[in-house]
């Protein structure tokens, strides 16, 4: 039989069971990265990926599809991240990349208002066209130069609150709030064991995650 | 032909044509030679015109499988990719068994056929089998035989493998159905058809009792197994279906792609490399990988081909930019390598994929990221315009329509201008080698400045090393008891000189070559004081040479040849450890037998050679009995030097050199080495009771 590429994706084969039999509940999510180019999308995921664990990875030649495995309360989480080219012209080409995701990042730079700007329309796109369910988190990247700053705290902070947000203002640089701002998407995602949430039921339609038990 | 059992393994017997001619058989005729295999095609070709008769016939309650009806629902547009290998239509494979069918009624009837003998219980699905396929007479293609094999590699229970060529079958008859019956055929709807089916099977997979034994990975294999039998053997009817447009958005993208060719990596923001070789051939890996798509028929291939073709633009992407591509590199990039490689049936190709496989296959995983990316270049590229390329509308407008001219570095690198090229490239080159050279440049004057540097350290090191620890030489002192030993010796010694008239001769002898001793000390005493413990040999040997022959001009000769001789006696010193120990225990030594003594005696001299520590009592031993002998007479002077430096007793030793125990030490190292005929030669009879007389004076100083 042909290996498929997705070799690493058996994990979720152990979700997909409905008897349960694995002891580990293990769940695979989808997460897009969105934001202007140069905010630092992909430190961000480099520094998660192969910053914390050091672990081999089934890509290592880019940045732009990495997975990742986290444990929380013995569950297992694979994280599949996929990365989006966040220049202007390409803008269009997203809803391709958050079809079916379960979670998105939209990162954007401190020092920039524009990109602020920018993670705002892409909140509001998220929030009409992917699925209902998709947990979304802003970070604040490059807060490693927060002396020069240009988007407040407080003011994405606010603007976080008011459509649901995750905020957390993060530094590829240094490591800050990298590692947290991906566990607190996984704490937040749903992950009982017989659901299929992490699998894409045919048509591309998403499935209906009813329950909703938040492990947060 | 019916009758035949497919073929997985290849004998002797087997290369040989069916017909049993004796000839080689050839795959690509069926088994047959060339000769059985065109009368056989003659036979056939007239059974055939019957047996469409009565398939035409009997097409109410079969599966219409015939010719005729396959013909029926071709369309035109089909007609347009006949020339393709992969479309060759049915009524052609029926005609020539030589060529690949696609016909997936082949499918179950193929695995009926091998689990025939394996399980002989389902001999209802045969019936129905045969019920349903009363034309297969087929022998199995190449690709039906790996599939075969596949199946009987696969680790899961024959129930269960029976499970699944069922459901495979049943699949493929929805397809066909579905394909034959339908008026109005939408291609969403066989789409729902084909996913609802991967869906029931993945629930038969998942929930099925004899799927229980199979760990997770077979399942998804199995998974893997159905979707791909299926789509290979559908692949010409659910690939680019007639009722759909995806030949004619085909050939609108090819256009399109054309009339962009103007487009370089500077449009796109893209950091490809146009010009440099290396770059370019990265991009024709790529360019190569993704024309290769087409050449698949399964979806899963079809995904596998795209990963591998993105993964050189990331190789290419990483070379260029220096670290991990992230999306933003890498979507202008595949734009760019889709632009250059103008693939064929690229909306067919995507559609299929789309459509028939696995929904979470396009959804997740590497394959199905990489394949967003193409669906997304594509769509780019179909929308594109000045903007997005950051240029003017009516630039834009104007290259498009081919009215201003352009040149790209990709074309010119195509096109025949391989000099200018050349030229860029040893340009790249030269400014390369120029950032090296300066590189060395500073290089080297850094590596001189810390040369220079690492030289004044050194010396300021070594100042102040040599100020905190300056060299200073220590007296030597010589221990009480030995001297009072000495002293006791040569006393004894002084009494015996007296009385043999030998002795004077010696003296004599003696006297004349220490003179000259003295002088080879002195230089001696400047240097090392391992040197002058050599010196003090040499003066030894030296001593010897006034008994073998009294001529002083010859000293140089003489101590250059016995200080080699000399030093195989050296060996003796190994015992070295031993007989400095018994420095100490000289005279209890001095008690024991008369080798001893003598032995003694030159062994410390040797000892003496190596060691420096010991060199105060080497020094000692050596020079009171030759020196004190004189000094007997002379008490007072070795009074001073009883407890002073050997600088005090070597001229001591320069004084009072005319020792008659000097040639007796003589003797005995000649005894010991080649200097023994030398001296017979020399001295004759004399110098044998010169030793005897010595011998005599030991026993008397014990």
């Amino acid at each position: 039989m042909a290996t498929t590429p997705r070799s690493g994706g058996s994990g979720s084969g152990a979700a997909q069971r409905p008897n349960g039999t694995s002891q580990n509940k293990s769940c695979q999510f989808k997460l897009v990265l969105l934001g202007e180019s140069a905010v630092g999308k992909s430190s961000l995921v480099l520094r998660f990926v192969k910053g914390q664990f050091h672990e081999y990875q089934e890509s290592t030649i880019g940045a732009a599809f990495l997975t990742q495995t986290i444990c929380i309360e013995d569950t297992v989480v694979k994280f599949e991240i996929w990365d989006t080219a966040g220049q202007e012209r390409y803008h269009s080409l997203a809803p391709m990349y958050y079809r079916g995701a379960q979670a998105a990042i939209v990162v954007y730079d401190i020092q920039n208002q524009d990109s602020f700007q920018r993670a705002k329309t892409w909140v509001k796109e998220l929030h009409k066209q992917a699925s209902p369910n998709i947990v979304i988190a802003l970070a604040g990247n490059k807060a490693d130069l927060s002396n020069i700053r240009v988007v407040e705290f407080d003011e994405a902070k606010q603007y976080a609150e008011e459509n649901g947000l995750l905020f957390m203002e993060t530094s590829a640089k240094t490591g800050m709030n990298v590692n947290d701002i991906f566990l607190a998407i996984a704490k937040k995602l749903p992950k009982n064991d017989n659901n299929q949430g992490s699998v894409i039921k045919p048509n591309g339609n998403e499935p209906t995650q009813t329950t909703n038990n938040c492990c947060k | 032909m019916a009758n035949r059992a497919p073929m997985l393994r290849i004998g002797q017997q087997d290369l040989k044509c069916r017909q049993g001619c004796g000839f080689y058989g050839n795959t690509q005729f069926d088994g047959l030679c060339s000769k059985c295999f065109r009368e056989r095609n003659d036979k056939q070709r007239k059974r055939l015109l019957i047996v469409t008769e009565k398939a035409t016939e009997d097409n109410n309650d079969n599966i219409p499988s015939g010719p005729s009806s396959i013909a029926e629902r071709r369309s035109p547009q089909h007609l347009l990719s006949l020339g393709r290998g992969k479309k060759q239509p049915e009524t052609s494979q029926v005609e020539s068994p030589s060529t690949m069918p696609k016909k997936k009624s082949i499918v179950p009837a193929v695995l009926q056929k091998t689990l025939k003998g394996k399980f002989p219980a389902v001999t209802n699905q045969q019936q129905q089998q045969q019920q349903q396929q009363p034309q297969q007479k087929r022998v199995p293609t190449a690709t039906e035989n790996q599939f075969m094999l596949q199946l009987r590699q696969m680790r899961l229970p024959d129930d269960a493998k029976h499970k699944l060529k069922s459901e495979i079958k049943r699949l493929d008859h929805e397809i066909r159905k579905y394909m034959n019956t339908n008026n109005a055929k939408n291609v969403d709807e066989l789409s729902d058809l084909v996913q609802n089916a991967y869906t029931r099977f993945s629930n038969v997979v998942h929930n099925d009792p004899r799927f229980e034994m199979a760990s997770s990975e077979d399942r998804d294999s199995a998974i893997d197994f159905f979707e791909k039998v299926i789509m290979t053997q559908n692949h010409n009817l659910l690939f680019s279906p007639y009722f759909t447009s995806d030949e004619e958005s085909d050939v609108k993208v090819q256009k399109r792609i054309r009339q962009l060719s103007w487009i370089t990596a500077k449009h796109l923001d893209c950091s490809i490399d146009e010009v440099n070789a290396e770059a370019r051939d990265l991009v024709y890996n790529a360019i190569s990988e993704l024309v290769g798509i087409d050449s698949y028929y399964s979806p899963q291939e079809k995904l596998l081909c795209t990963v591998r073709c993105c993964r050189h633009i990331f190789e290419l992407l990483k070379r260029a930019t220096g670290g991990p591509a992230s999306a933003d590199d890498f979507l202008p990039a595949l734009i760019f390598v889709v632009l250059k490689a103008n693939p064929v049936r690229l909306h067919s190709n995507l559609n299929f994929v789309n459509r028939f496989t696995n929904a979470s296959r396009v959804m997740s995983g590497e394959g199905g990221y990489y394949f967003t990316n193409l669906c997304s270049a594509i769509a780019f590229i179909e929308n594109l315009n000045g903007e997005s390329l950051s240029i003017s509308a009516e630039e834009f407008d104007a290259l498009m329509s081919g009215e201003q001219a352009f040149s790209t570095p990709w074309e010119s690198a195509l096109l025949a201008c391989e000099s200018l090229h050349l030229i860029s490239e040893n340009m790249k080159c030269m400014e390369l080698l120029q950032k090296r050279n300066s590189m060395i440049n500073t290089g080297i004057t850094d590596f001189e400045r810390e040369l220079i540097d690492f030289q004044r350290e050194v010396t300021e090191k070594v100042d102040t090393v040599m100020a905190k620890a300056p060299l200073t030489l220590l007296p030597i002192k010589t221990p009480a008891f030995l001297i009072k030993q000495a002293r006791a010796h040569l006393a004894q010694d002084s009494v015996e000189a007296a009385m043999g008239h030998y002795q004077s001769n010696l003296l004599s002898g003696a006297l004349s070559q220490h003179a000259l001793s003295p002088k080879s000390k002195d230089i001696a005493l400047e240097d090392a004081h391992n040197l002058t413990l050599k010196d003090t040999s040499i003066n030894s040997v030296g001593r010897l040479s006034p008994l073998l022959q009294n001529q002083p001009q010859q000293q140089d000769q003489l101590f250059a040849s016995p200080i080699f001789n000399y030093t195989p006696f050296d060996a003796v010193s190994l015992l070295e450890e031993s007989s400095d120990g018994d420095v100490m225990m000289l005279g209890t030594e001095f008690q024991g037998g008369l080798t001893n003594i003598n032995y003694d005696f030159d062994l410390s001299d040797q000892s003496g050679d190596n060691s420096v520590a010991d060199e105060s009592k080497l020094n000692l031993d050596e020079f009171d009995p030759l020196v004190q002998r004189p000094v007997a007479t002379a008490t007072p002077l070795l009074d001073t030097t009883t407890d002073s430096l050997i600088d005090c007793d070597v001229p001591g030793t320069a004084v009072l050199l005319p020792s008659p125990l000097k040639p007796e030490v003589a003797n005995y190292r000649g005894f010991s080495n080649f200097d023994i005929p030398s001296i017979s030669c020399n001295t004759g009879d004399f110098s044998s009771l010169g030793q005897d007389v010595n011998e005599t004076m030991e026993t008397n100083k014990k």
